[in-house]
């Protein structure tokens, strides 16, 4: 056990060099501001007050290491510091564009650990035959598309030619639950890319497993199809698929952002694309903070669960 | 050579034909620019409409092309100018301070998604387009680094490195004669890959506004623009936007047909076919998107 113990050691060693580094990263961002940050970010309206205000808001006076130190401790306390524009702490941003985001991402998770495992066992089961390469031909073909692009065919087509689903979130402020047609679209595009990756992972590795000797053996036993391929091949197959949901959580985030923009839901990718439009950069700084750590965090979790699936794919630590 | 594959390369090509004549070849067809008219209009001399500001969605169109497919391929090969020398030099030097040195700051860089990297960086930086391709590459290259140096590991681990070594061959004709050599067909399939995502990355920062003007002639920024007519106009919004779809899943079945392809004659001469699996195994797990 002393090997899963060392592992375990390394990658939460890496969890952690990893969250240090994004807030290191975060934090690098007002520095990497050119000439006086304060004067840099006033941007359009550069008058003394404001100005003045900036360099208090964010403490520009002080040397870097303090302000780092500070940041960091505020960070450890869930301080996530004070918007320019506003003047209303981060925090409250990030908890007023919570809901959105996570109904969406739920909803996402919810109908894509199903869909994607379901597609892609369905194509091992049918590999070379017309099942399987329909659903390999569209699978690749859809992965690549950004989403942008899709969302807005889908609003032109569905919404907006045949009327079936509204074209947007507009008016619906948070209350999105209420309007589920609202939800149809955005949650589609969302699956769109996750789903193609996640079925073609699985049912790569339902081959492998499918055709590996110990899948033999079990046959000979005389162990029905149906165990074999979900009590014996399926965990084997999971391994790969289970980091590949970590991967599918970075592409959610970008999927969030542009989604959220293309169907106007007042969600966190909106707060951050609204920060970054104003140059707002402490509330640019809390949400990436925030979607930094989580990201780091369900890539750990993800590598754990696979490593526990099957411990000789060795995750490399 | 079997018939799907021929299928499969062939509707490849077929998908990305039109955008790509158009985004190549469009900057040389367009005329003189016509004056601007009313905006959102449809028909009344505008093959496809007015856009947002009453342009002539066509001309706009002919134009909007090359700046995504140039900037994603600037971006792709500054990525691997990067990625190679640190990947090669992880892999064949003896230094185990140089190695850790070169490609651990990249584990950490591949924690923060791609994205909002470069939202991050575009807060402060407002990047041109030649920035949106530094950016794009920059995000790139952890990954490119790891699986040139999986790739390179596995080829210096070889018995024909060590027998160059004793006929006291010179580094450098070991690293780049052969070890890079041994290399350019996972390569060549990890490019495709990259292009595709680039093109993603790409074209989403131009769709949010990142590296563009906010009038430029480009089909993300098209998209983006154009939307609020959308009911009034769709085509100004649904031709750049299926030019984009178009253009992506093109390249993405192309490479994948081209590296069937290889796969195949890999199989035939039967060696080589471990390489890229076995590069894909090292590959971390929040490395690039395995491609079964």
């Amino acid at each position: 056990m002393s090997g899963l113990r060392s592992f375990l050691a390394r990658r939460l060693l890496l969890g952690a060099l990893q969250t240090v580094a994004v807030v290191l990263l975060v934090f690098a961002l007002t520095e990497a501001l050119p000439g006086d940050a304060a004067v840099a970010l006033a941007g359009d309206q550069p008058d003394p007050a404001r100005i003045a205000a900036i360099r208090e808001t964010m403490h520009l006076d002080r040397p870097t290491h303090e302000r780092l130190a500070d940041w960091a401790t505020g960070l450890l306390h869930g301080d996530l510091g004070t918007s320019l524009t506003s003047g209303r702490p981060v925090g409250q941003y990030i908890a007023d564009g919570f809901g959105p985001t996570l109904l969406l991402a739920t909803l996402t998770v919810a109908l894509l650990v199903p869909i994607g495992f379901g597609l892609g066992v369905l194509a091992a089961r049918h590999e070379g035959r017309l099942a399987d390469r329909l659903i390999s031909s569209a699978t690749l073909a859809v992965y690549a598309v950004p989403e942008f692009a899709l969302g807005v065919l889908l609003v032109t087509v569905l919404a907006l030619q045949l009327g079936w689903l509204p074209p947007t979130a507009v008016g619906y402020g948070t209350d999105l639950l209420g309007h589920p047609a609202a939800l149809v679209l955005p949650v589609l595009v969302l699956l769109s890319r996750p789903v193609c990756s996640l079925s073609r992972l699985v049912r790569a590795g339902m081959i492998d497993a499918l055709a590996s000797p110990y899948v033999a053996q079990a046959r000979r036993y005389g162990i029905s199809g149906t165990r074999i391929r979900y009590a014996h091949a399926l965990p084997n197959a999971l391994a790969p698929a289970a980091q590949q949901l970590a991967r599918t959580i970075d592409w959610l985030l970008c999927g969030v952002i542009v989604v959220e923009a293309l169907y106007v839901i007042p969600g966190l990718g909106t707060v951050l694309l609204n920060a970054v439009a104003e140059r707002d950069v402490p509330v640019v700084q809390g949400l990436a903070v925030v979607f930094g750590v989580l990201t780091v965090v369900l890539n750990l979790g993800a590598d754990l669960v696979a490593h526990g699936l099957a411990p000789r794919a060795g995750a490399a630590a | 050579m079997t018939k799907p594959w021929t299928a499969r390369f062939a509707l490849g090509i077929s998908v990305v034909a039109v955008p790509l004549v158009l985004a190549l070849l469009g900057p040389l067809l367009v005329g003189e620019p016509g004056a601007r008219t009313a905006s959102f209009t449809v028909g009344d001399g505008h093959w496809l409409g007015t856009d947002f500001v009453g342009r002539d969605v066509w001309q706009q169109v002919l134009h909007g092309g090359r700046p995504v497919v140039l900037t994603a391929l600037a971006a792709t090969t500054l990525s691997y100018l990067v990625a190679l020398p640190v990947g090669l030099v992880g892999a064949l030097t003896h230094r185990r301070w140089l190695e850790e040195l070169l490609m651990r700051p990249l584990d950490v860089l591949l924690a923060v998604p791609s994205l909002l990297l470069i939202l991050l960086a575009a807060t402060v930086l407002s990047p041109g387009p030649v920035g949106l391709a530094l950016l794009v590459a920059l995000v790139n290259v952890p990954d490119a680094a790891r699986l040139v140096r999986a790739a390179a590991t596995e080829a210096a681990a070889r018995p024909a490195v060590e027998a160059l070594r004793m006929q006291g061959e010179t580094w450098w004709s070991m690293a780049v004669g052969y070890v890079g050599r041994s290399m350019l067909r996972t390569l060549a399939a990890d490019a495709g890959t990259r292009l595709t995502g680039v093109l993603y990355l790409v074209a989403t920062a131009a769709f949010l506004g990142v590296g563009v003007a906010p009038d430029a002639a480009d089909w993300a920024v098209m998209v983006d623009r154009n939307r609020t007519g959308l009911s009034v106009q769709p085509w100004a919004v649904a031709v750049p936007a299926l030019l984009i779809v178009a253009l992506t899943m093109g390249t993405n079945l192309l490479f994948d047909a081209a590296l069937a392809n290889n796969r195949r004659s890999d199989r035939g001469r039967g060696r080589g076919t471990k390489l890229p699996d076995a590069t894909r195994t090292a590959h971390n797990p929040a490395g690039s998107e395995a491609r079964p």
